[in-house]
């Protein structure tokens, strides 16, 4: 591309004066061979111009660079998180196992706990129910005052038979339980 | 030195990059860039049926490019068996993936640059190569 000598001349001045020059590859296409002058001028736009272009390119590379980093960052950052959401997850999940575990361990402290109490009630009372009989029995053979004896008996006999049912029915209904939580 | 050349990459910084790259080692004269393969063979069909003005002598294609219907290999099989061909065309990725590269090959790539920190000297081997691909005399090539 060639250019008038009075374009060239205001080119040449404003550079001087103002210190704008051409840039781009708009200066590659000028043809300079004629003017030594302007052939000056365009070399001086040209390193200019390169230098700038040098000074974004590593300022650019930079910033490229910085955001890799971020980028990088970021995805060890969401790792982090999804693991930490697992862990918390797997907590929760072992504290309601460990929740469950520890009632289900309570019920069956409670449940042989029930079945302590109404196997040493029925054996005091059977025991009782024995000594009484074995004393009333005792009374009877060797002619002694069953009046007192014999109303305890009496007592005891009939406690036995009210009661008796219900704790069967304490024992079974224990003993159920009991295999229910087995299974 | 090469008339005018064709980028399509979805990183705008990489852009910037590669005009002043191209800039400063006197590859080409005129640069334009896209940011989308839909863009570029949406203008390589235009090309293709109403007539060649402004169409690059070399195109470069990113592999990847977020946001496009299609990655980089499927816009050169395009342009190569769709378009008319009649540019010199090739991949610049920072993957290096034989696989890939395998696949660039068979959809017409002519080359595969690799990008980088110092993209720099790979361009310059390019420029050196340039003229064999333009004559379909050089073949595939990966710039390490």
């Amino acid at each position: 591309m060639k250019l008038c000598k009075d374009t060239k001349k205001d080119l040449i001045r404003i550079f001087e004066t103002k210190g704008i020059g051409l840039e781009g590859n708009i200066l590659k296409i000028i043809d300079t061979t004629e003017d030594p002058n302007f052939h000056n001028y365009i070399e001086s736009c040209k390193n200019k111009d390169n230098e700038n272009r040098k000074k974004r390119l590593e300022i650019t590379k930079q910033i490229q660079a910085k955001n890799k980093e971020l980028e990088t960052i970021n995805e060890e950052k969401e790792v982090i998180m999804e693991q930490l959401k697992e862990s918390l997850s797997e907590v929760e999940k072992a504290k309601e196992i460990a929740i469950n575990d520890l009632d289900v361990l309570q019920k069956k402290k409670q449940t042989e706990l029930i079945g302590s109490i109404v196997k040493i009630a029925l054996g005091v009372i059977i025991s009782v129910g024995i000594v009484t009989t074995f004393m009333y029995v005792i009374s009877l053979i060797i002619n002694k005052d069953t009046q007192m004896i014999g109303s305890t008996w009496a007592n005891t006999l009939g406690i036995l038979l009210t009661n008796a049912f219900s704790i069967i029915g304490t024992i079974m209904g224990v003993k159920y339980s009991s295999n229910n939580n087995k299974e | 030195m090469i008339e005018s050349l064709m980028l399509i990459d979805d990183e705008d910084l990489f852009h910037l990059v590669f005009e002043d790259a191209c800039s400063l080692l006197d590859i080409s004269l005129s640069l334009k860039t896209l940011k989308s393969s839909d863009e570029a063979a949406r203008l390589f069909e235009e090309w293709h049926k109403f007539g060649t003005d402004g169409k690059p002598e070399c195109v470069f294609v990113d592999l990847n490019l977020i946001g496009s219907s299609f990655d980089g290999i499927e816009l050169i099989r395009k342009i190569n068996f769709e378009f008319g061909n009649h540019v010199v065309i090739g991949i610049i990725s920072s993957s290096n993936e034989p696989e890939e590269q395998s696949k660039a090959l068979q959809a017409g790539a002519q080359f595969w640059i690799i990008k980088s920190d110092e993209i720099e000297p790979r361009l310059e081997e390019f420029k050196k190569d340039y003229s064999g691909y333009k004559s379909r005399t050089n073949p595939f090539k990966v710039y390490k």
